[in-house]
């Protein structure tokens, strides 16, 4: 009987030795596959993505130039950029368009989220209209955008100087950068709304009804309930779309540069220096690093401060 | 009173709705009524033409160009002459027809479709492995790779553009336009790759791992089951990462400025529109319509993804 049993736990050994050696083996082919599957995107990621903006960081201490060599600058470029006025001009016209289009987004996406949450006939095909604006190539928007503000046949003089005469004179809205900038914001703020509202409405889907109810039965009203179970519930991610929109908008260049020429952000001032004119790469790639850092440390600022994460 | 309070309360949210549609389409309406209408009535702000004018749609898609632009004694002389070829009667009218200078849309539509749709195949493809590898498979090293798709969001095509141009420069892919052509589509595969990874990586966390389990104790390999089971039960995700993707490519303006612009034959439909915008030959009806041709295959493929998002394919697969 014990020699029974002791062979029986020699066979049970066995068996659960092979056991790990087959779990063993099974984890290092998963890791050899997981490896080699996801090595392509990985290489191409890094080769086309974090090389260049390491060589990014490496071009803006230098003089470049396309068909000669590179000529070590220093911090040439870095001093040249921050003692022109047009770099910190081009600077608070970003800010003022970060802030402005983040906000309007967030506000005109959380509207319509809470508006389409509620039931009404021919919803479907509204919640897809809606999404237009958002799915539309920029290209193919921003002239009619144009159109609209037309000194001579738009429908904004139109009603503006012909009807309501609020104006002296028909005049080009987009034609001056102190104005072109408001319309580059309603712009951004018209083709981004949509998506915010997807976001924030699929939250706003997973909220427990009962939530309402119980807050209707102890007497809220309507602001009280969105202050205090809606506002809550959407929290995080209004807070994570913001972040993302930031993010998105401070480095926007079709959005504004194909709407109008006048409207000089960080984006588009790079593109100007590097590619028009005389073509300077250095400077160019120097604008490019600034940008970024100045962006990394407000998702810090952001992060840490305001999110409190 | 309280009956009273509610009809005034639904034709208020009712109102509200309509100012936010009436937002969102005002463009849209704005242009195609713009690219129906004739000179004389741009200066109308009713959306209705007061008479169609189907001549820029025409000229864009080439139907019925034949005889423009040729003068009137040219035909006439061409009617009464019955013994030319009609390769000759071509190479007399190709003399006056000049319409393709004007905005070769056609030509540029198919660059634009070339482009967007083998970038975004490539994107997907690799996409495919790829995330199914960080969200399926243990290895070391994996919530790196992870995390490190997601940083790439915060990288602005600016700060990407003057390296990948310099790069590309100095490879010898931008002195010839097949070359340009490549590289571009190589950056557009990159710049939709991280978006497709992330995508599809959450779509396959969905799929629940029992139904693989199932399959690999039957003695299927892994490569086995991606290919009959994952790229199956995704198949509706796949096909709507493939055409965001292809929205992207679609859309992307910045580095095809750059790259292209010494090709003009080669030139994608923003560059295109963007360039006749800017020429003599701007007139608001063919660039209206220009933007009505460029919007609607994008819109039509949005709307096929829309329908096929609903419908959850995994729910049949497996029961718990």
């Amino acid at each position: 009987m014990s020699r029974f049993t002791h062979s029986s736990d020699g066979a049970a050994a066995a068996i659960k030795e092979t056991a790990v050696q087959k779990l063993s083996t099974r984890a290092q082919r998963d890791e050899r596959l997981g490896w080699s599957l996801v090595a392509p995107s990985v290489f191409i990621i890094l080769a086309l993505i974090l090389y260049p903006v390491l060589y990014n960081i490496y071009l803006s201490f230098f003089d470049v130039s396309l068909s000669e060599g590179n000529t070590f600058s220093g911090l040439a470029n870095h001093q040249e950029i921050l003692r022109d006025s047009e770099f910190w001009k081009s600077l608070s016209t970003t800010m003022i368009y970060v802030i402005f289009t983040t906000a309007g987004t967030t506000l005109a996406g959380l509207g319509t989220a809470i508006v389409m949450n509620k039931k009404f006939p021919l919803r479907g095909l509204i919640r897809s209209l809606i999404l237009l604006p958002y799915v539309a190539p920029v290209i193919s928007v921003v002239f009619a955008w144009q159109f609209i503000f037309d000194p001579v046949n738009g429908i904004f003089m139109d009603i503006f100087y012909d009807r309501l005469h609020l104006f002296s004179e028909r005049f080009s809205l987009i034609g001056s950068p102190s104005t072109a900038v408001w319309i580059a914001i309603l712009f951004a703020i018209w083709k981004n709304f949509p998506f915010t509202y997807l976001m924030i409405l699929s939250r706003l889907q997973a909220i427990d009804e009962n939530l309402y109810e119980a807050a209707e039965i102890d007497g809220a009203n309507g602001w009280q309930k969105f202050r205090h179970i809606t506002l809550p519930e959407v929290y995080f991610v209004v807070n994570a779309i913001i972040l993302l929109r930031v993010i998105w908008n401070f480095n926007k260049f079709e959005e504004v540069y194909l709407l109008t020429s006048n409207v000089k952000v960080l984006s588009v001032y790079t593109y100007l220096k590097a590619f028009t004119g005389t073509m300077d790469l250095g400077q160019g790639a120097t604008l490019a690093v600034l940008q970024f850092f100045i962006l990394i440390g407000f998702i810090l600022f952001y992060v840490k401060k305001v999110l409190k994460w | 009173m309280v009956k009273r309070k509610n009809i005034f309360r639904s034709i208020g949210f009712a109102l509200l709705v309509f100012l936010i549609v009436m937002f969102a389409i005002f463009p849209f309406l704005q242009m195609a009524s713009l690219s129906l209408k004739y000179q004389w009535d741009w200066g109308n702000p009713s959306f209705i033409p007061k008479q169609i004018n189907l001549e820029a749609y025409k000229e864009l898609l080439n139907i019925g160009q034949e005889l423009k632009n040729v003068p009137e004694s040219i035909v006439l002389l061409l009617e009464e002459q019955p013994d030319l070829t009609d390769a000759q009667r071509k190479a007399i009218l190709a003399k006056y027809q000049d319409t393709g200078d004007v905005f070769p849309f056609l030509r540029y539509f198919g660059n634009s479709l070339i482009l967007a749709s083998l970038a975004a195949l490539m994107s997907v493809t690799l996409a495919v492995f790829g995330s199914y590898s960080f969200s399926r498979l243990r290895f070391r090293g994996q919530s790196a790779v992870q995390r490190g798709v997601l940083f790439v969001y915060m990288f602005g095509g600016i700060l990407l553009l003057i390296p990948l141009y310099k790069v590309f420069v100095a490879l010898g892919f931008i002195s010839t336009p097949t070359g340009t052509f490549i590289s571009l589509m190589i950056i557009y595969m990159v710049q939709t790759l991280p978006v497709s990874l992330y995508m599809l990586g959450n779509y396959f966390r969905t799929i629940p791992f029992s139904i693989e389990e199932a399959a690999m104790i039957e003695g299927a390999s892994r490569f086995g089951t991606i290919w009959r089971i994952i790229i199956p039960l995704s198949l509706s995700a796949i096909v709507t990462v493939y055409i965001y993707s292809f929205m992207i490519a679609w859309n992307e303006y910045l580095f095809a400025s750059v790259f292209l612009k010494s090709f003009k034959e080669y030139y994608t439909l923003p560059i295109g529109l963007k360039t006749l915008f800017n020429s003599k030959n701007a007139i608001w009806d063919r660039i209206m319509s220009a933007s009505m041709l460029t919007a609607l295959p994008v819109i039509a493929l949005f709307m096929t993804i829309q329908k096929n998002l609903a419908g959850g394919l995994t729910s049949g697969g497996v029961k718990e």
